[in-house]
């Protein structure tokens, strides 16, 4: 019964940043500290309105004051790849598409393909297999879960409990039905007079129980349904045996004792709905839990009779029937689902047995649908009759519905809620904390303390700990860059004009690395703009020890200072700054600039620090509005005017080799040993998001 | 302090912080700074609202220790925000409980922070209101515009964001570095360093 709802776990589509939410449309990137700020952070006013992110349509968001676009680079992971496994462990899909993932090299990366948005990730999101020398994203590696944990309380719930009680805190938290703030526990002051005389109601059903919960967002109060507590503590237990109105409950033990004394017969639900008619058989109306019950006691009984008797019905509807849900068979198969009890399956499966009749009565478990809305319908017209509010607003929306917790003393199928004066207080979801392995070696690349207050990680293998990051920063040289054109909208790019962008790459690894790039001489997509790699070629120089960096530092100030340029330590305008370090030029051509002063060069590295690297990148973007016009291919879509480039990183670098070690026939290491030094490589695809591009011309 | 020629926009004390001219600070002797924290323009430290009732008569028998607010090491608290302990009746009387902040918590401008506790490592955008008596644990971060609801708890590596504030999503493992604040620390101050890139 509580399997049906999921562990709040780890929902992928919320942090993955590139899928974005259906409802809204609206990319949902909200982690990270490079992330788009505020277009991504949802607010909304209404309490009741609880979802999510504000619908924010592109034109929204280019109209109204524009959130700032922060530039991005998210990295693709491997496992998006066709054949990502083939060479170790090839399977029968694979194989299939492996003609496919072949020409898959000739093609470059196309970061607006629909698959793509499943695939890239930023750094901080990726994790590294040591022993696959792999970029493993969230969602390909493994997850087993270390605890589980109430977020309000914070207490370790074990994971016997989790089966027994079921996916939610079971103390006393809980959170508002109608706007999923928290509820706390509040005595309700009974004795003053005062408070007498200004509500009567609460004086008259005081003695039902003293303590309330109540949200101190939006006012509501378990009031409302008319259930109060006993006691401050528990008050999951004391909720289940509440029915809204606050009438008691029989819970299953209660009932069942009850049915032991009655000797069998109509053991009905308890109290009953104050809406249904208890005195007709047929349509007495059961709550979920007394339903279940019945029903699996007639199954039982009938079950057994069946087996007892042996063969009853004719042999050809005998065959039949094995195949209904009224078969014995599927039915004791669906029984020791439902409750985990396996012994009627042994029983039977000696005999075959024959027919079953159906339940019949409430007793049985028989509940009949009441598809009489009249109730319903009056009850809203009352809303707008007695109180002149809307009533649409009083009914609960779906997101409400959806938040509800499953109750068992609810009436089933038809005798739903509609309203939110009958929604019930969520108790909240336990969340878990989660350990990863790589989905190829098994290894754990990510393991928390499993203590539920702790931070710490016992395994933590980040893909930012092996591969460079890349920071973006438009490139505005005085006089050399032209000045943006005047009706431009803020923080856009001018459109069919030379614009540069910086490229720094910081190396987290000791070891120094070379950086091979490459991409498409134009973006692929609609709107191809024209892109150029001014140094496609460049090594990063090691991340040296931080106290090594300081000892330089001091003696760079100690001295002249002037001679230790290369040691290169201060990184903005200090006097490791070093631009223009000769490397082999590379293959980037038709840069205008080449050869001017001050611009930057064909070939040469734009600038470069301790453990970093920056090179230039030009683009020309297309004009959005022309392209459009011209090729009849409509309106501009959400976010494609956001000038994103593919880039293809290759690194290499010399790294000491372990002695023991098998090298996978990956192409991220190759053997090639000389003198206990191995070469190691890492390529992969990365997405440079540079800016919005502006939708003049 | 004064001993400098030019007076700068920020007071630099022994311990690092950096508390400008121009912030209101309210109750300083129920104010502590862990050191090398940043306190803006504009920000509102109400430390005098302290607890009207001597906390329970515990293990702590020194001298009666009255502190509002308690602010740990490396936090940033941004232009124009305000830090006011919470209150509540407490056994029939009103009084204010201290309000924590632990290490490295950057606090946005405009925001209004009423929580109990704030835990290491947090991050909490622009314009966000902090309801009172909420307990923020390590690595949260509070995206722009949140409303926490009063005595809400946010478990560690957690995205929190809307209104009223929901938990959204975690923070993944490579994302804790991103949280530290030494280096906005010296980027403020009467002689700023640079950005490092």
């Amino acid at each position: 019964m509580f399997g049906n709802n999921r562990l709040p776990a780890f929902h992928p589509g919320l942090t993955q940043s590139r899928i974005r939410d259906t409802t809204t449309g609206n990319r949902l990137w909200f982690p990270g500290v490079r992330s788009p700020p505020s277009e991504s952070s949802p607010s909304d006013s209404d309490p009741a309105n609880d979802q999510l992110p504000l619908p924010i349509t592109p034109e929204d968001l280019y109209d109204t004051p524009m959130a700032p676009f922060n530039p991005y680079t998210y990295i693709r992971c491997p496992c998006s790849e066709l054949n990502p496994y083939a060479k170790r462990t090839p399977d029968v899909t694979a194989q299939g598409l492996s003609c496919a993932a072949q020409d898959d090299d000739d093609h470059t990366f196309d970061p607006r393909a629909a698959r793509s948005n499943y695939s890239l990730y930023p750094l901080e999101y990726l994790s590294f297999c040591e022993d696959c020398h792999q970029i493993r994203c969230p969602r390909c590696v493994a997850e087993e879960i270390v605890c589980y944990y109430c977020p309000n309380c914070l207490f370790e719930v074990p994971s016997s409990n989790i089966r027994s009680e079921g996916n939610r805190c079971t103390r006393s938290c809980f959170q508002c039905p109608v706007c999923i703030g928290p509820l706390a526990v509040n005595h309700v002051e009974t004795p003053p007079d005062p408070n007498q005389l200004l509500s009567p109601d609460h004086a008259a059903s005081s003695h039902s129980g003293s303590y309330i919960l109540s949200c101190s967002y939006c006012n509501w109060s378990s009031t409302e349904i008319g259930i109060k507590f006993d006691k401050p503590n528990s008050i999951h237990m004391q909720l289940a045996k509440l029915r809204n109105g606050g009438e008691t409950r029989l819970t299953a033990k209660e009932r069942k004792e009850r049915r032991k004394e009655q000797g069998g017969g109509g053991g009905g639900g308890g109290g009953g709905n104050s809406t249904g008619q208890g005195e007709e058989d047929l349509d007495a109306l059961l709550d979920m839990e007394t339903q279940f019950a019945n029903l699996k006691s007639f199954y039982q009984n009938q079950l057994s009779d069946v087996n007892g008797t042996g063969k009853a019905g004719g042999d050809a509807s005998a065959a039949l029937s094995n195949l209904g849900f009224d078969a014995p068979t599927s039915l004791s198969r669906i029984m020791s689902l439902y409750t985990g009890s396996s012994s009627l399956h042994d029983k039977k499966s000696k005999s075959r047995p024959g027919t079953m009749r159906e339940a019949l009565a409430p007793s049985e478990g028989l509940q009949l649908a009441s598809l009489d809305e009249t109730s319903a319908i009056t009850a809203l017209q009352d809303v707008e009759s007695t109180t002149g509010l809307d009533a649409y607003s009083s009914t609960a929306s779906t997101t409400q519905l959806h938040s509800q917790a499953p109750y068992l003393g609810a009436s089933p199928l038809h005798g739903l809620t509609r309203f939110t004066s009958s929604l019930r207080p969520i108790p909240y979801l336990l969340r878990t904390k989660r350990s990863k392995r790589c989905p190829q070696c098994r290894h754990i690349i990510s393991k928390p303390e499993s203590k539920v207050t702790t931070t710490r990680f016992r395994i933590r293998l980040i893909a930012g700990n092996y591969i460079p990051t890349i920071t973006i920063k438009q490139l505005i040289i005085p006089g050399l860059t032209p000045p943006p054109m005047p009706n431009l909208p803020p923080d856009t790019i001018a459109p069919l004009q030379p614009a540069q962008f910086v490229l720094t790459f910081k190396n987290p690894i000791f070891e120094s690395v070379r950086v091979t790039l490459a991409t498409p001489a134009t973006t692929p997509g609609r709107f191809p703009s024209k892109v150029t790699i001014l140094c496609p070629q460049f090594e990063i120089d090691s991340n040296t020890d931080v106290w090594e960096e300081a000892l330089k530092d001091n003696n760079a100030s100690a001295s002249t200072s002037q001679q230790n340029l290369s040691s290169s330590t201060g990184p903005e305008g200090g006097p490791g700054r070093k631009r223009a370090g000769t490397l082999r030029p590379g293959t980037a051509g038709g840069a205008s600039l080449a050869g001017e002063e001050l611009g930057p060069e064909v070939g040469k590295v734009w600038e470069r620090g301790r453990n970093w690297t920056s090179i230039v990148i030009e683009v020309i973007p297309a004009s959005l509005v022309q392209t459009a016009k011209r090729d009849g291919k409509g309106p501009i879509k959400e976010d494609e005017d956001v000038l994103e480039i593919p880039m293809f990183v290759r690194i290499e670098w010399e790294a000491e080799a372990p002695e023991d070690e098998i090298m996978p026939g990956l192409s991220s290491a190759k053997g090639n040993k000389d003198g206990g030094k191995e070469k190691r490589e890492l390529a992969y695809w990365c997405v440079l998001g540079l800016g919005r591009v502006a939708r003049t011309l | 302090m004064s001993r400098r020629p030019p007076r700068g926009e920020y007071i630099e004390t022994d311990t690092g912080n950096k508390v400008a001219r121009k912030a209101t600070l309210v109750g300083t002797q129920n104010i502590m700074l862990g050191g090398k924290t940043v306190i803006q323009p504009d920000v509102m430290i109400r430390g005098d609202l302290a607890r009207t009732i001597p906390p329970a008569q515990s293990a702590s028998g020194g001298p009666a220790n009255n502190t509002a607010v308690a602010i740990g090491r490396y936090c940033f608290l941004s232009k124009g925000c305000v830090l006011r302990p919470p209150g509540r009746m407490y056994k029939g009387v009103f009084t204010f409980m201290p309000l924590r902040l632990g290490d490295h918590v950057f606090v946005g401008p405009g925001t209004v922070v009423q929580a109990a506790q704030i835990g290491n490592h947090v991050h909490i955008g622009a314009k966000v209101v902090i309801g009172e008596f909420a307990i923020i644990k390590d690595y949260v971060k509070v995206l722009d515009g949140s409303v926490v609801p009063p005595n809400m708890v946010i478990p560690s590596f957690s995205i929190v964001a809307g209104q009223p504030a929901r938990i959204i999503g975690e923070i993944p493992e490579g994302g804790i570095e991103a949280f530290e604040l030494r280096d906005l620390y010296k980027t403020v101050g009467n002689n700023p360093q640079p950005t490092t890139s």
